[in-house]
């Protein structure tokens, strides 16, 4: 009869303990794994985010955050450039302003304002409802540039494919001299970068400089940039520096990788702060149960020493126990952990300001790896003390002291 | 040919309050097919002998051999082996493993001997039938009255074949009919040739042994 056996049997035949001890492991390894799937969370779905938009090299004017940053001058000529570059697939020029419209009720409501030249074969959205920009951008009639709007703003503003829509640029209740401008609403769609309660609106370029009255501008806030598969972003990222070493370029991974250092660091720390506390409960907890059922057990190992049961049975029917419990609470605590996560996911993610496709919680087959790993070596640390308890158990004063008890 | 060969055997337990001698200048020989009775007041080194023979302790001095490996020589991994193929152990409280079955807790010493499968279950039922609870075979031990669950242990002790059974204070938990019937087990397992050495209080059950030796503080002292 193997360890693993003995383990098992033991396991079945204890059952108030174990069940006491695979819920606690449940709980703490539930816990434990939400704190894997925050620490990356985060980080993969902001790089999932920002390889929805199709494209994986950025060019930008200088570093920094995107508000602050110095814009692209000469974007259509630096646009074209590219576009020939046999490592290039696709170019967009994107502008980003804010803009305001006046609600139904009458009060003015700030809109993120995006332009891009190209909204055909890529974008940060999805379309619902109509189709996007530039199908419909020479066939208005009225000249009325295209307008794809967010499905919130749709929903509040009363707005369908097909309606006028009116923007002013500028920031919401400060004055302006710029005109209202109708768009014609082409479009409804899911933008990735939309953000909770916020409303995002996308033109074309021209529409765009309309708006801010600016029709010769030629300058880009970043140009996005679709390497192609053969050649990969790297490439890309390379020819364009030599291009124009003046400019700022990205592969997304080194976006994500800079976000990763910066902005995400005090996640990761709290999440191996948190993770770490948790596996020394999970130790705790089974190393006291182990060690109260060794106790419990001494005359019984004693008399399993006394018959020749070696001491590396002893050891490994622990080891086992120890796994077992550690184990069956492990495996439980994956769908108690992923529904824990879906809730505070949900919670977090209600903070204002944040994308709608932020997720704080994100599933990936390497936290269930890790998670096992954490779970694997706190089995082993909790069974140490009791193992040795009984391997190191003097066989014939436990069977004296048994007897005279 | 001699199983256990002891002399001037002595067991010294270090105490806070001064050395206590648990056996003092023990010499003791058993043959093969012995069957032989320890008896004595509680505290006279009975157990305490009984567990040298079993070498589960070692001697503080003396010289003890077991089928002529010189015990205080081995390691403890080769004194586990010779508990586990050559000596059986029944104890007062039977310490079968709870969560196994009769069956498997008979097969336990056999597995750990890395006897075959097939061996291991005819061995198994073999030694079911001899003490009497085939019908018992899945039960556990928690289901088995005392006596029944001695004779698995007896069924557990003597199936790696052992030369030698070792036996302390075996019907102490069990009433006197019962004690008797676990006495006639013994009767029986001597007549097939196992040697017995038993400590015990229960003077009709040292009265079957062929050999009785008294103890008293820590020496055998004349009947």
């Amino acid at each position: 009869m193997t360890g693993f056996a003995l383990a098992r049997r033991t396991v079945a035949r204890y059952k108030a303990r174990t069940t006491l001890a695979v819920a606690g492991v449940a709980i703490i390894a539930a816990l434990n794994f939400d704190m894997l799937l925050l620490s990356r969370g985060l980080l993969l779905s902001f790089a999932n985010m920002i390889d929805s938009a199709g494209f994986d090299v950025r060019v930008t004017g200088s570093a920094g955050l995107p508000a602050l940053r110095v814009p692209v001058a000469g974007a259509a000529k630096l646009a074209d450039d590219i576009r020939h570059m046999p490592e290039v697939d696709g170019v967009a020029i994107v502008r980003f302003e804010q803009a305001f419209a006046s609600a139904p009720d009458g009060r003015e409501r700030g809109i993120s304002l995006f332009g891009t030249s190209e909204g055909s074969t890529r974008g940060g959205w999805t379309i619902i409802r109509g189709h996007t920009i530039d199908a419909g951008d020479a066939s208005d009639p009225a000249g009325i540039p295209p307008l794809v709007i967010s499905r919130q703003l749709a929903s509040d503003f009363g707005v369908e494919p097909g309606s006028v829509f009116r923007l002013r640029a500028g920031v919401a209740g400060e004055r302006s001299v710029l005109p209202f401008l109708s768009y014609r609403v082409v479009g409804i769609a899911d933008f990735s970068f939309d953000t909770v309660g916020g409303y995002t609106v996308a033109t074309t370029l021209e529409g765009f400089r309309a708006l801010e009255e600016d029709r010769l501008s030629d300058d880009a806030d970043v140009v996005l940039v679709a390497s192609k598969p053969d050649a990969g972003p790297d490439a890309a990222v390379a020819a364009i520096a030599r291009l124009r070493p003046d400019l700022h370029v990205y592969s997304n991974q080194e976006v994500v990788e800079q976000f990763n250092r910066n902005g995400f660091a005090y996640f990761r720390q709290i999440s191996l702060v948190l993770s770490t506390t948790t596996a020394l409960f999970t130790v705790l907890l089974v190393a006291t149960l182990l060690t109260v059922s060794v106790n419990q057990r001494l005359g019984e190992i004693a008399a399993l020493r006394a018959i020749g049961i070696s001491r590396q049975r002893v050891a490994a029917m622990l080891l086992w126990e120890s796994a077992l419990l550690v184990g069956l609470g492990g495996a439980i605590a994956l769908p108690l952990g992923g529904a824990l996560a879906v809730g505070l996911d949900r919670i977090l993610r209600g903070m204002p300001g944040l994308p709608e496709q932020l997720h704080f919680f994100v599933f990936e087959p390497r936290a269930v790896v890790l998670h096992a790993a954490v779970l694997a070596a706190t089995g082993v640390v909790a069974a140490l003390y009791p193992v040795r308890l009984a391997v190191t158990l003097p066989i014939a004063a436990t069977l004296r002291r048994e007897l005279g008890s | 040919m001699t199983i256990v060969d002891a002399h001037n055997l002595r067991r010294v337990f270090p105490m806070p309050a001064g050395p206590i001698e648990a056996v003092r200048d023990v010499s003791l020989r058993v043959a093969a097919g012995e069957y032989v009775a320890i008896t004595g007041p509680s505290g006279c080194g009975k157990s305490t002998l009984l567990q040298l023979l079993g070498c589960v302790d070692t001697a503080t001095s003396g010289s003890f051999s077991f089928e002529g490996h010189n015990i205080g020589q081995l390691s403890e991994v080769e004194r586990t082996r010779i508990r586990l193929l050559r000596i059986g152990f029944v104890f007062q409280r039977f310490f079968l493993l709870p969560m196994l079955t009769a069956w498997e807790n008979i097969e336990l010493p056999q597995a750990e001997a890395r006897s075959p499968a097939p061996v291991r279950g005819a061995r198994t039922r073999e030694l079911l039938d001899y003490v009497g609870l085939a019908d018992r075979a899945n039960h556990l031990p928690s289901q088995l009255s005392g006596g029944e669950m001695q004779r698995v242990a007896i069924a557990r002790a003597l199936a790696n074949r052992p030369a030698l059974l070792l036996a302390d204070e075996p019907t102490g938990e069990l009433d006197d009919e019962t004690g008797e019937q676990v006495a006639a087990l013994f009767d029986r397992v001597n007549r097939d040739g196992t040697a017995i050495v038993l400590v015990t209080h229960n003077g009709p059950l040292a009265a079957r042994a062929r050999v009785r030796l008294v103890m008293r503080s820590g020496m055998v002292v004349p009947a």
